[in-house]
């Protein structure tokens, strides 16, 4: 049974050589996404360049149709994959304000991290950004430990919150990925036609 | 360096396909480990580890430090995260070095100087590590990890990212455009 | 048609490959075979003869002085009843959270409840959730009480069964607890059932406050 970890096929030291092996290809498939330049990056918040969401929708889609269908052939046991306790608004918040750093620094976290190995100096320059900001929220997680805690849902999912059988909830996420695809193809062309810097 | 043969970066991939790797890498975590991608984990542990080793009593004292520190059997930085990052930035490498991506450089706009990109991309990434710390997760952990096992906080974080990153995408278009 | 899909960009082509997956997913509806339950009821019939499947408080006491350590004892009762009090390392999931836990499918684990029906329940969802090994603690936490925080023994007892006693009493000092010697007679009994001392406030060493707390999070 899958997840193999979980079902002690290996142990910890040799889940670190998988860790590592895993992080090559996401790095590798940053890089080849574009992901390591910060103007790519960028241009989705502009409209000019949506490789952001199509590479997103279509890795969500693809990881979440596995894994569907590995459960249902039994297997895998979708219990044991790990989903994170949901804590609505401070993740909200957080979310917001991350996504401002977005558009102002460029990257994200593992993004910056792809940029900096390409030789990105503004990527570098990002991490050490990411370094300053998670020790300012240490220093002032005492002042807002309890905000930090609030609203805990537990591991809330989807098809729970809305009452849909799973695979209703990944149709439609299929067909909201699909719409946002074309949508995307369509909004480049509309703005491309402004005369703003294509990346 | 004349007498070397330039290349020319080849363009990025077709981003349905690359969406469909990552996809592909992603499922692979999952189903051999159990869990998804992350990226500000590996950078959280880096930073208690240095409170740790500049103010050991400061980062005992902190909850949010703590639980990057572990029970102290083991090195926090033998940590999952930390080693997927190392092979991020390793693989980020191969990747550019085959398509001749490798630039000592900065990416910025046309408009801004190079100073003055650093200076957004530290304060960007400032904001960006509050903000991942504060919701549990940055795009990887959180967003991909997430989205792809219909995580309702997921969810709704990409929304709030989105939401964020285009709030103010107008105010500082002059660095971008 | 096999023209038709060639014609189509890579684009269209994976798109249309994650609608039908997508729409045959609609159709599935509940991936999760996981929620059913599939079990050999043979051996599961044959692995309660003999009692293979319960531990006795006894060893348990002997396992825990000597820190043997491959096991996880799973306290089932509620977070309250546990910070009242619970067995030395033991951790803490309500039953009903079992299945949400991070018990790994091939840890030994060691179930106990006030007695034993909870963890009748507790033994029979994780045998059937694929869990490997999975025992009981034979009388739960009033075996406990009974054998190792306040054991008893009657004044008539013989040399043989007051040697005995003096081991058991090490191992109950050793828990915080309080052997007693009753003169026989029931009524005397029941009186000292009565006026038995409060269980003694033992905090584990790992188990108290937020056990989830040591282990680091697998989150970004």
């Amino acid at each position: 049974m899958m997840p193999y970890y979980k079902f002690d096929y290996f142990g910890f030291d040799f889940s670190l050589v998988i860790a590592f092996v895993i992080g090559i290809g996401f790095g590798f498939a940053l890089e080849r996404g574009g992901f390591g330049n910060a103007r790519i990056l960028a241009a989705q918040f502009y409209f000019t360049n949506m490789r952001v969401l199509k590479v997103m929708f279509s890795a969500i889609v693809t990881a979440m149709i596995g894994l569907f269908y590995f459960a249902w052939i039994g297997w895998l046991d979708l219990s044991l994959i790990y989903i994170g306790d949901t804590y609505l608004v401070p993740q909200i918040v957080g979310g917001f304000i991350l996504g401002v750093g977005f558009t102002i620094g460029g990257y994200c976290p593992g993004t910056s991290f792809v940029s900096a190995s390409t030789g990105r100096k503004d990527g570098i320059v990002f991490i050490l950004g990411i370094l300053f900001g998670i020790f300012v929220f240490g220093e002032i997680f005492p002042l807002i430990e309890d905000f930090y805690y609030s609203t805990n849902l537990g591991r809330a999912t989807l098809p729970d919150a809305l009452g849909l059988p799973y695979g209703m909830v990944v149709f439609l996420v299929v067909l909201m990925a699909i719409g946002a695809f074309a949508l995307a193809g369509w909004g480049e062309k509309v703005m491309s036609k402004k005369n703003w810097s294509r990346c | 360096m004349s007498t070397q043969k330039t290349y020319e970066p080849k363009p990025y991939s077709n981003p349905y396909l690359v969406g469909v790797g990552l996809g592909l890498v992603l499922l692979a975590a999952f189903l051999i480990m159990g869990r998804g991608l992350g990226a500000s984990g590996a950078a959280s542990t880096l930073v208690a580890v240095g409170i740790e080793k500049v103010a050991p009593e400061h980062a005992a004292n902190n909850n949010f430090y703590k639980e990057y520190l572990g029970d102290g059997t083991t090195n926090p930085l033998k940590d999952w995260l930390v080693f997927e990052v190392l092979g991020v930035i390793v693989g980020g490498f191969l990747s550019g070095t085959f398509a001749h991506r490798i630039n000592f450089t900065t990416e910025k706009g046309p408009n801004v100087t190079n100073k003055q990109r650093l200076i957004y991309a530290f304060i960007g990434g400032t904001i960006m590590g509050i903000g991942a710390k504060l919701a549990r997760g940055c795009t990887s952990g959180l967003a991909l990890t997430g989205g792809a096992v219909l995580s309702l906080g997921g969810w709704l974080f990409m929304l709030a990212v989105f939401a964020g990153a285009y709030a103010v995408a107008y105010f500082i278009r002059r660095q971008w455009l | 048609m096999k023209n038709l899909f060639e014609k189509l960009t890579i684009a269209q082509k994976l798109a249309l490959v994650a609608f039908v997956l997508g729409f045959i997913a609609l159709l599935i509806g509940n991936p999760n075979n996981s929620n059913k339950i599939t079990i050999n009821a043979k051996e599961l019939s044959l692995s309660t003869i003999k009692d293979h499947d319960k531990i006795n408080v006894m060893t348990l006491a002997d396992w825990i002085i000597k820190e043997k350590g491959d096991y996880t004892l799973v306290d089932l009762r509620s977070e309250k009843e546990f910070n009242e009090y619970n067995i030395p390392t033991s951790i803490n999931i309500p039953i009903e959270s079992l299945l949400n836990s991070d018990l790994m499918r091939n840890q030994k684990i060691i179930v106990y409840g006030i007695d034993d029906v909870t963890s009748a329940q507790a033994w029979f969802i994780l045998k059937s959730a694929n869990y490997k090994a999975v025992y009981i603690l034979n009388g739960g936490l009033n075996a406990w009480k009974n054998e190792i925080l306040f054991p008893k023994l009657d004044v008539n007892a013989t040399e043989e069964q007051k040697a005995e006693f003096e081991k058991v009493k090490q191992i109950s000092l050793h828990f915080g607890g309080s052997p007693q010697i009753i003169s026989g007679g029931t009524a005397t009994v029941v009186n000292q059932e009565i006026k038995a001392p409060t269980t003694p406030k033992i905090s584990a060493p790992v188990s108290t406050g937020k056990p989830a707390a040591k282990k680091k999070k697998e989150g970004c």
